[in-house]
């Protein structure tokens, strides 16, 4: 593609374009979208699902816009009634065999199917005479995916995603004519960290996260911007998550977030997982010496802990933790005369790691302790009488008689026991491994109440 | 009227398969006369010839051979033995009757586009011809015809036979390539201008048996010599072939330009059991067909059926008598269509299903007048909307049948009270 | 089971390799040599042609599932395919069939199959028995070829 500007005129409005673009993106860039299933952005085009077309003067047949490079004086029509009616035609089509399965599909509310059809279809029915061909449901293919074979509408975006993306080649299609069927070796499964993107991938509910399956209607789902905390890649995600009328605010999947400087369109499928760890094993309870006290009596038990304390204090800090809590911390471990540190090699993971959004520093904000200069390290450990952990993996190397834990997990044993929000449930920044800064917002507002790090220290600060 | 035997006259001979035999008639007699001359002239003599392809397309083989590069660092020829069109048995006859021809015409071809390689792609069911023909190969080695120098000459030229495995649509060129680089027979998008196929990422032309046989009568005879038969548009000969109720079927060739009814007369024998003669399907199952009318108008060549609105495809007649059933004619092609279609683009994979099933409701009187009007429609939006032809050819050929034989096809009609 | 081509087929495929300009080229080829030598084509031979032709197994698995002619699973001794396009349909093809049909009925060595144009429209009705074609059918002649291949 040139760096020269052309003029098209699409729908009678003057363009200015880049000599060879692609049309669709071009049409997407200006707001003019045609519906497409086969296209995407990250796979490109494939020309197989016929929705793109578009109306050029001089062409006689009308043309896919996938496959057209923009050209000085084109003129596109992208509504006209001949585009209607092949886009309305084109789409009965895909659904004569696709099942009527809206009422059981995940894929309902964020269906291209069901959207092109409101868009474009609404028609009377008449393929009463089409015989439906029947292939195979709900195959569990492996790595959280379940396939549907009837209601893929054959774009292909899986198969070129495991074969160009990925690599590892598990998809592809079989048979011929209206039998074509996606399909995985006989007795082989999808095996690769990336799998479940071909969920979102897939235009329509062929291809669903069997996490996800049955437990909730995408129409009821906030989706609150976030960054994925599995490593220091620092991928871009939408935490979905719903509070149902005597329920608590739950996570219930994760889903990858455009960002072209870091992780383009997709997640590890880690990554996507990692929101199920956020509702097990949570510490909700503050504890002293193993027993439950009120929040409102923590106060007076830290304050004892620390007048008791005549040596040194130490202050751990999870290398996972918002710039906003590192800087707090900084400042309370002052107040309590106490130094910081934050090992970090123990986040290390080098069979984690790959050469794609696998960082093997599994910790989120490692950039952030080294930019405030937290030390990784602390020399005089035999003088130490209490450490106090802010949810760092390190805490159980640090054997000292007295000890303080704010865990978002029941992880570790300690005198006083404090609980944490998780990172989906408080916000803040993070530094990535290539020093992009990034902000995650707060997804999750739980009945339980569990004060944030910022909270706690805004209690806690003024005792010494 | 007279056979003109410009690719088929050793058919007759007795073992004309053989090389000792092909070389008492004539095989190999143009090479020298070939390779006197530059590779662009013989393109020259090609285009002067306006020798049109036989495989169904009628397009230029000049033209086609002059998109290839003068100096490739590699170039394919292809030859396109997938004869899979229902009504064509031609090429065939020229891989086991004169199997050295096609070898004649593969030695100039390949000189003229510069390739040393040379592929036949041959349909998988043709295994018995394939073996006639590999024997011809093999004989050509042993020769020293083709391998290392052709003939003497310093070009070296290889052939081999790739064997297809039942797919029609792999006589398209663009799947025929993509079942050669050992993929599914998917035809490819079409590029934006003209340029060669590509093999491997190298350019490559793709041919029908027949137009690389008739290559060496047009060096030997020159353009003129191919001018002087046919028509305008037109030129030469071809195998055209009869089949159906017909009562002399077979290949009989002749010169383009022939009135079709004195054709299927003289050639054929007329209609099988003295009946009356309904409709001709010109060339091949996917040109539309033509009523018994038409057909006693019709000229064999090009420009005469596209005035029908029909092709001269393959050249092969599928000739039906009064007593056939048009409904159950359209029935086995749409059979044949639905399970062809290679599936990958929406309008084809599931529009020739759905097409078939409403001839078949037709068939079975369970249709209405909506249904023919859904048939036509939906036969509409197979037109000019796919990656390739196929399905434009099935949407001519429905349009042809329903509306030519409207009131045989409405008298199945479940009737409305 | 594991699967390897004998040591002929395996010195026609180092002459094949020198004849095509990429292995992907194979494909075809080899799947016809697997399913000569074997009768049909198992998942372990595509593995092996997947290993000879540099691609991956699910490639040759799918390029396998595409053409008509390749048996993924063990079959009959005598695959019988009759023609049932058009020019045989217009020829007698329905009433050799149903004979062919009723001939081999319950004997095993035989399957029955009905295909597309097999290209020999002169000659309708016709028939392919494995690699064979059989043209101008007839009920005599149709008994003589069973026969003979009992």
């Amino acid at each position: 593609m040139s760096e020269k500007l052309v003029t098209v005129k699409i729908n009678d409005e003057e363009i200015k374009a880049k000599e060879g673009e692609l049309l669709i993106k071009l049409l997407k860039k200006e707001h003019m979208e045609v519906p497409y299933f086969c296209y995407h952005d990250a796979l490109g085009a494939d020309g197989n699902c016929r929705m793109c077309m578009v109306e050029i003067e001089g062409k006689k047949r009308p043309q896919i816009a996938c496959d057209t490079p923009v050209k000085e004086g084109m003129v596109v029509k992208t509504n006209s009634d001949m585009i209607k009616k092949v886009r309305k035609n084109i789409l009965e089509l895909e659904l004569i065999n696709h099942p009527i399965d809206c009422p059981v599909c995940d894929q309902a509310g964020e269906c291209r199917l069901q959207d092109y059809y409101m868009d474009y279809g609404v028609y009377e029915g008449r393929i009463d005479k089409a015989k439906k061909v029947h292939l195979q449901k709900h195959l569990d293919i492996g790595n959280n995916v379940i396939l549907d074979q009837e209601r893929c509408v054959l774009c292909q975006r899986c198969v070129r995603f495991t074969d160009n993306i990925t690599k590892t080649h598990e998809l592809g299609v079989i048979g011929r004519g209206n039998h074509s069927r996606i399909s995985t070796m006989p007795g082989k499964k999808l095996n690769n960290p990336y799998a479940m993107n071909i969920v979102e991938l897939c235009p329509v509910g062929a291809l669903t996260n069997k996490d996800f399956r049955f437990k909730q209607r995408v129409w009821f789902l906030k989706s609150t911007p976030a960054i994925c905390h599995g490593c220091a890649k620092g991928c871009n995600i939408y935490i979905d998550h719903n509070k149902e009328k005597y329920k608590d605010d739950t996570i219930y999947r994760i889903r990858a977030r455009v960002n072209h400087d870091i992780n383009g369109y997709f997640i590890c499928d880690e990554g996507r997982m990692s929101y199920k760890e956020l509702g097990i094993n949570r510490q909700y309870n503050a504890l002293l010496n193993s027993k439950t006290i009120d929040f409102g009596d923590v106060s007076k038990e830290f304050e004892k802990i620390i007048k008791e304390t005549k040596g040194d204090i130490l202050i751990l800090a999870d290398a996972n933790l918002y710039l906003e809590e590192l800087e707090a911390i900084k400042e309370f471990a002052k107040t309590l005369n106490a130094a910081v540190c934050s090992p970090l090699k123990i986040y290390i993971d080098e069979s984690f790691g790959d050469d794609w959004l696998k960082s093997k520093n599994r910790a989120a904000n490692a950039k952030g302790i080294q930019k405030l200069n937290i030390p990784q390290t602390y020399e005089d450990i035999e003088k130490l009488e209490l450490v106090i952990n802010f949810n760092h993996p390190a805490f159980k190397n640090f054997l000292t008689p007295k000890s303080i834990s704010f865990q978002t997990h029941k992880e570790f044993e300690a005198d006083l026991i404090l609980p944490i929000a998780a990172f989906s449930e408080t916000e803040g920044t993070l530094i990535n491994e290539d020093n992009i800064t990034q902000f995650s917002q707060r997804a999750i507002h739980s009945k339980q109440k569990i004060p944030n790090i910022i909270e706690w220290i805004e209690m806690l600060k003024d005792k010494k | 009227m007279r056979e003109i035997k410009i690719v088929s006259k050793n058919f007759s001979v007795k073992d004309s398969h053989l090389l000792k035999t092909a070389l008492k008639n004539g095989a190999y007699e143009s090479i020298k006369e070939a390779f006197s001359k530059t590779p662009d002239e013989i393109i020259d003599i090609i285009t002067q010839s306006k020798l049109r392809g036989k495989g169904g397309g009628g397009a230029y083989t000049g033209k086609k051979w002059c998109l290839m590069p003068k100096n490739p660092e590699k170039s394919f020829l292809v030859v396109n033995c997938d004869e899979s069109e229902p009504g064509t048995f031609k090429d065939r006859y020229i891989i086991s009757k004169d199997p050295h021809l096609l070898i004649e015409g593969i030695i100039i071809s390949s000189y003229a586009i510069r390739a040393h390689d040379v592929y036949i792609y041959i349909r998988g069911e043709y295994y018995q011809f394939q073996k006639i023909l590999q024997n011809a190969i093999n004989e050509a080695y042993e020769k020293g015809i083709i391998g290392e120098k052709v003939m003497g000459h310093p070009y070296r030229i290889d052939i081999t036979i790739h064997r297809g495995a039942g797919a029609y649509i792999c006589g398209e060129k663009s799947a025929l390539l993509e079942s050669l680089e050992g993929k599914r027979g998917h035809p490819r998008l079409k590029p934006h201008s003209p340029q060669p196929e590509y093999l491997f990422g190298y350019p490559t032309v793709v041919n029908n048996v027949e137009t690389i046989a008739t290559v060496p009568y047009i060096i030997k005879n020159s353009a003129e010599g191919y001018l002087r038969y046919g028509t305008q548009n037109s030129p030469g000969t071809f195998l055209f072939a009869l089949s159906g109720h017909i009562n002399n079927p077979g290949v009989y060739e002749c010169e383009y330009g022939v009135s079709m009814m004195e054709y299927i007369e003289s050639f054929g024998g007329g209609i099988k059991g003295g009946k009356k003669l309904k409709a001709v399907i010109p060339g091949g199952a996917s040109t539309p067909v033509l009523t018994a009318d038409e057909v006693k108008k019709a000229r064999l060549d090009y420009d005469s059926l596209k005035k029908f609105g029909s092709s001269l495809g393959t050249g092969g007649m599928i000739v039906m008598d009064e007593d056939t059933s048009m409904v159950k004619a359209l029935k086995n092609l749409l059979d044949f269509y639905a399970r062809e279609s290679c599936g990958q683009c929406t309008p084809c994979r599931e529009g020739t299903g759905w097409v078939r099933d409403i001839v078949a409701s037709i068939l079975n009187k369970e249709a209405t007048m909506q249904d023919i009007e859904t048939l036509l429609d939906v036969s509409d939006t197979m037109n000019g909307k796919t990656i390739c032809v196929f399905a434009p050819a099935v949407s001519g050929v429905i349009n042809a049948f329903v509306n030519k034989f409207e009131d045989e096809f409405k008298s199945f009609l479940k009737s409305v009270k | 089971m594991s699967f390897s081509f004998t040591k002929e087929n395996i010195k026609k495929i180092e002459d094949l390799k020198k004849r095509y300009p990429n292995n992907n080229a194979l494909v075809l080829p080899l799947l016809w040599m697997a399913q000569e030598q074997e009768g049909y084509i198992p998942l372990e031979a595509m593995e092996e042609i997947a290993d000879i032709s540099k691609l991956p197994p699910m490639h040759i698995y799918k390029t396998a599932t595409f053409y008509e002619m390749f048996h993924l699973q063990k079959t009959s001794r005598y695959n019988i395919k009759v023609c049932k396009t058009l020019s045989c349909s217009l020829c007698g093809k329905d009433e050799i069939a149903s004979y062919i049909k009723e001939k081999i009925k319950d004997n095993n060595l035989f399957a029955y199959s009905e295909v597309e144009c097999l290209g020999s429209c002169h000659s309708a009705p016709v028939m392919q028995i494995n690699d064979t074609l059989y043209e101008n059918l007839t009920t005599q002649k149709i008994d003589k070829i069973i026969e003979d291949l009992k």
